[in-house]
């Protein structure tokens, strides 16, 4: 199994293209067809298209704080791995990872624009709405497949977190859950280096995050996150183990949080501009799209052509989510409260719409 | 006197107090290096050092877990959760041993811990950012509660909290975390707990209030001003122990009452203070308290938060409701 | 049309910052999400990107300038349009920031204005039940003196406050109607009392009046005889003791008429039946009617109830007699024969079952035994209450009254 092979107590971490596009473990490079390699790469311009117009909406007024994952593109990668029934349960930096697995692109800005709507995820799409109490999502993800586990299906549940997000403890409960259960999770931890201004360095004492679970009974370990193939061959392997009915196990993706915590926050205060410099220079769409360029599927015009694709993609879902925004009503604060709603919701609806319709009339 | 907004009051306070007291210790996420998220503890790690001034783990329970620990043999912790809806994992540690450890050891041990936070809605925040959950602390015995509303309060409620022998939770309305700039002295003091502040005496109706929802109140009583409707501005400051003496004696003079607050309806501080008013003052109403609040719904997203929010018309409304009755 | 840009909040809580460089010029046509200028904030440098397409119009601020959040600093537009000169708009939280924390625009001074009010007055105590009733029956609180355990003003003294006069002012009765001059007269008094008790009587018992006549010849007779010798003892000897005693043979006989209907705690109601017998007896007033009563008439002798008779009537004229005298009574002798009258419809006294009326004594020729006669006739009314006796008993009772009435021997055989 894959993961024997990389133990991180030995210092291994899984690389199979390095920074500059050029494949450094030949052995391990996957047989994707060329349709999936271009939608790999497609989804990563388009996530970085998505941030990008985001964080303008952002200056401009139109949207409000979000985390960007400029840096951590590679996520994609763990999306195309996954079955169509596979559940995801994400933390807040996984844009990449859900517009892979289907997430409407409407919804990522509605989120950020103060909008609930923004979490109605499609009915065949499975995944759980980003989760801002950190850690809390891995339980779940737990939780689903002892379900899945249970209704015999052969799914697996895919959930991510950050480095910070190992100190929390519920990721130790779900971690421990997970192995005692066997349950079908992968647990996957991109660690950006930073909690918002805590370097990895002061979040444990541990020498890698992927160590950890083995003190909870299953296999870990480390790859290089910024290197799309190193993660899907990462993600497929403990996704089989998953689906083989072996249990856990987990994946530490090693990258950089190239952006600010969210747009209000100033790294300026806490790492330096060299070594986000140097972080550009192992960028995961640079390298894979040198990657591309050798494989003859990517060229400057091709190169072109997607950007743009993604732009007006983009463009219409912020119109499309501004629109769902401004339908918006009061009743959607009590609607979905409970199933029925009970009589005090109600009278208090009731006394919000009078009120609101004095004030149309008063002078006050 | 400088004029400082209420990030720059608490900054001062905690300034002042570590300088002070050798046993204060600060601690929390991002508090260090970067000084929080808004800036409240800047400065406290480059003059007190790594040892005094923790960046923790992203570890809430963590976090105030150690803090009694640290309190309980001695030391003065005071805990920054970074938002208001990051405190549960922490609640645990807090309802099962800040609040009884007193009480269980009959005095031999207790647990001089601040555990403050920024909380309430009104900065079209993310999810989770914007919640008043400030019951569950009231109704938790063995803590305090306090929560001011003005910079120069701030200043003095905290350092009293810092100083008080028995847990109390501090909880900063973030939406005035800059709006209100005030005179505040320099110098050191402090501002009793337990004692509610008339920020304006009037003898038509009392309005009973704190946090952010103060100067809320107070936009609604200038414009009834002008309707000739003298209001009387009660500030809680301190919801335990609560200063249910100010409340009644208002409520006796002036014979109506409204409550605001923005944390939701069902069992409130409203609920508490009508009850408390049915008790000792019901032979001086005029009319049934009336309590403007938020919803017993979640907390919306910032896109209809405005609606959830009390604010001066629906204020306005209910104290001409009372004085109509 | 002319956009105007403000220079938005682009990290929580700045509140203005230095435009370091404007990347385009007036004239320039600029797209949407394309950057137009550097900012330094006290945070970072910051790239402000277009948010429209369009023609840069205006430049609102200038290199090295101070700008604060919210402050127009670019307007984009058509080409060639014209920019009208809009008043600078004043900061507005709520236009384009978000995520926003509000700055204070100026400071604030501790001034605490007192502003009195209506002082509508809440030093009234007074329970929200009775500060209701208060309004309804049109009461000022504040001019009530509470009696309740905490001073406060009860249900009670509202009420007691509606009942008092109008504390002010004469008060005024009129003189005429639209008929004619008339004059009030008070209801107070005994013909309170009287008309009270009156009514009562009347709409609670079920009376029915028997009435019949009695041949009083021989009676009469033995009073003209046995006058002289009472009034040789101080007393004046009317018909009545002899009613009375002739009165209390038919009620021991028939004991239903010396009875009253009374309720008893549980709610259930009995026919009280006494074994003892103290009689009324209505007086003239000048205040009114009054019925003094002889009590243990039954063990008293004729003349010591003609001399009570004589003293309480007395009494009760004087109205020095004592109420206890007025009180007790269980059955009740109205003589307006003595003024006038032969027949009548006497109101049962309260409490009583029965009332006997006494007409005027009448000279009349009668039918004995196929011969005419004239006889002393004295008519007699008696009103009963039938939920406590029939018909057919009354009428047995007034049988044995009358028998013994006209036959005074048989009073001398019974005692």
């Amino acid at each position: 199994m894959l993961f024997d092979e990389f133990d991180p107590r030995e210092g291994k971490q899984l690389q199979i293209v390095n920074k500059d596009g050029v494949v450094v473990a030949p052995e391990l490079e996957p047989t994707l067809s060329a349709e999936n390699l271009m939608t790999l790469y497609e989804t990563m311009i388009t996530t970085r298209v998505a941030d990008a117009k985001a964080l303008s909406l952002q200056r401009s007024g139109r949207m409000g704080t979000f985390a960007q994952v400029t840096g951590q593109e590679a996520q994609v990668g763990v999306g195309l791995m996954m079955k169509k029934n596979d559940w995801l349960f994400p933390s807040f930096r996984e844009t990449g990872v859900m517009v892979m697995r289907g997430l409407p692109l409407e919804l990522f800005f509605l989120v950020f624009m103060g909008s609930e709507e923004g979490n109605r995820m499609p009915d065949d799409v499975n995944i759980f709405p980003i989760c801002v109490p950190v850690a809390t999502q891995m339980l779940h993800a737990v939780g689903a497949a002892w379900a899945a586990k249970i209704k015999k299906e052969k799914t697996a549940t895919v959930t991510f977190f950050g480095d910070g997000g190992t100190s929390e403890g519920d990721f130790h409960e779900a971690m421990n859950f997970a192995g005692v259960m066997k349950a079908p999770t992968v647990f996957v931890c991109q660690n950006n280096q930073y909690a918002i201004s805590l370097p990895r360095s002061k979040q444990t004492a541990s020498r890698t995050l992927a160590e950890k679970a083995f003190a909870y009974g299953f296999p870990g370990m480390q790859i290089d996150g910024n290197d799309v193939l190193a993660v899907c061959v990462a993600a497929k392997a403990a996704l089989e183990y998953a689906y083989q009915g072996h249990g856990p196990s987990f994946i530490e993706m090693f990258t950089y949080r190239r952006c600010p915590h969210t747009t209000s926050d100033d790294p300026t205060l806490y790492r330096s501009d060299e070594e986000v410099k140097a972080w550009e220079k192992k960028d995961p769409i640079t390298r894979f799209a040198a990657y591309l360029r050798k494989k003859k599927l990517l060229s400057d015009a091709k190169e072109a052509t997607i950007q743009k694709k993604a732009e007006e993609k983009i463009t219409a879902a912020v119109q499309k989510a501004e629109e769902i925004r401004s339908q918006m009503k009061i009743d959607d604060i009590f609607r979905y409260t409970y199933k029925e709603m009970p009589l005090q919701l109600k009278e208090q609806l009731d006394s919000l719409k009078q009120t609101d319709a004095l004030r149309g009339t008063s002078h006050a | 006197m400088p004029e400082l907004n209420m990030v720059e009051a608490i900054n001062l306070a905690l300034h002042q107090e570590m300088k002070k007291d050798d046993r204060v210790v600060v601690l929390g996420e991002d508090v260090g290096k970067e000084g929080g998220v808004f800036r409240v503890t800047t400065g406290l790690q480059q003059k007190f050092g790594e040892t005094r001034v923790i960046d923790t783990p992203l570890s809430e329970s963590g976090i105030v877990g150690t803090s009694i620990g640290m309190a309980v043999v001695g030391l003065r912790p005071v805990a920054e959760i970074q938002f208001d809806g990051f405190v549960h994992p922490a609640f645990d540690q807090l309802v099962s041993h800040a609040a009884r450890i007193r009480t269980r050891s009959r005095g031999r041990y207790s647990c001089p811990l601040v555990m403050r936070f920024p909380y309430g809605g009104g900065i079209r925040a993310l999810e989770h950012h914007s919640d008043s959950f400030e019951a569950f602390y009231v109704h938790t015995p063995g803590l305090k509660v306090v929560i001011p509303s003005t910079p120069y309060d701030a200043k003095g409620l905290l350092i009293s909290s810092i100083r008080d022998p028995d847990p109390v939770v501090f909880m900063e309305p973030k939406r005035i975390y800059r709006a209100i700039r005030q005179e505040v002295p320099a110098e050191e003091y402090t501002l009793p707990l337990g004692k509610a502040e008339v920020r304006r005496a009037g003898s038509d109706v009392s309005l009973f209030c704190y946090g952010a929802m103060v100067r809320e109140v107070e936009k609604a009583a200038d414009a009834l001003q002008s309707e000739r409707i003298s209001c009387e501005i009660v500030d809680l400051r301190s919801l335990f122990p609560l200063d249910t003496s100010a409340i009644i004696d208002s409520v006796k003079k002036t014979g109506r009452a409204v409550v605001v607050h923005e944390a939701p309806r069902t069992c409130g501080m409203g609920a508490e203070i009508v009850a408390l008013i049915n008790e000792r003052a019901l032979l001086s109403l005029q009319a049934p308290v009336e309590r403007v609040t938020g919803y017993d719904t979640v907390m919306p997203l910032y896109a209809l938060e405005h609606e959830y929010m009390p604010d001066p018309f629906r204020i306005q409304t209910a104290v001409k409701k009372v004085m109509n009755f | 049309m002319a956009y105007d840009f403000l220079f938005p909040d682009v990290g929580e809580g700045i509140t203005e910052g230095e435009l370091l460089q404007w990347l385009v010029k007036v004239g320039d046509t600029v797209k949407e999400d394309q950057i137009v200028a550097r900012v330094e904030t006290d945070k970072a440098v910051v790239e402000i990107p277009s948010p429209k397409s369009g023609t840069v119009l205006e430049l609102r601020a200038r290199e090295g300038q101070t700008i604060k959040v919210g402050q127009v600093i670019l307007v984009i537009g058509e080409k060639g349009e014209h920019v009208k000169v809009v008043q600078e708009k004043k900061k507005d939280a709520s236009v384009s920031v978000v995520g926003f924390l509000e700055e204070a625009e100026q400071v604030l001074t501790g001034k605490k204005d007192v502003f009195e009010g209506k002082q509508i007055g809440s030093s009234v105590k007074a329970l929200p039940r009775v500060r209701v009733l208060a309004k309804q029956l049109k009461v000022t609180l504040e001019t009530i003196k509470g009696t309740g355990p905490q001073g406060e003003i009860t249900e009670e003294d509202v009420h007691h406050a509606v009942q008092l006069p109008p504390p002010t002012g004469p008060k005024i009765v009129k003189k005429y109607d639209m008929y004619g001059y008339i004059e009030h007269v008070p209801l107070k008094g005994i013909r309170k009392t009287i008309a009270q008790n009156m009514v009562k009587s009347a709409t609670e018992t079920a009376s029915v009046t028997h009435m019949d006549e009695a041949d009083v010849t021989d009676l009469a007779r033995i009073r003209e005889k046995e006058k002289v010798k009472a009034a040789q003892e101080g007393v004046k000897l009317t018909y009545l003791p002899f009613i009375m005693k002739a009165l209390i043979a038919a009620l021991k006989k028939h004991p239903y008429l010396n009875s009253s209907l009374g309720t008893a705690e549980d709610g259930s109601q009995d026919i009280m039946v006494k074994k003892y017998y103290n009689i009324g007896i209505g007086v003239d007033t000048p205040d009114g009617l009054m019925v003094f009563v002889i009590k243990g008439a039954d063990q008293k002798s004729m003349l010591d109830i003609a001399q009570e008779i004589e003293t309480l009537a007395e009494k009760a004229r004087q109205r020095t007699i004592d109420i206890g005298d007025l009180k007790g009574g269980t059955f009740t002798i109205t003589n307006y024969g003595s003024v006038g009258g032969l027949f009548g419809t006497p109101i049962i006294n309260p409490g009583e079952c029965a009332i006997l009326g006494l007409g005027r004594i009448v000279e009349k020729p009668c039918v004995v035994d196929g011969q005419t006669e004239i006889l002393k006739i004295l008519p007699l009314s008696i009103t009963f209450d039938h939920r406590i006796v029939d018909g057919a008993e009354v009428a047995r009772f007034a049988n044995t009254l009358i028998e013994h009435l006209e036959d005074p021997d048989l009073l001398l055989l019974e005692n």
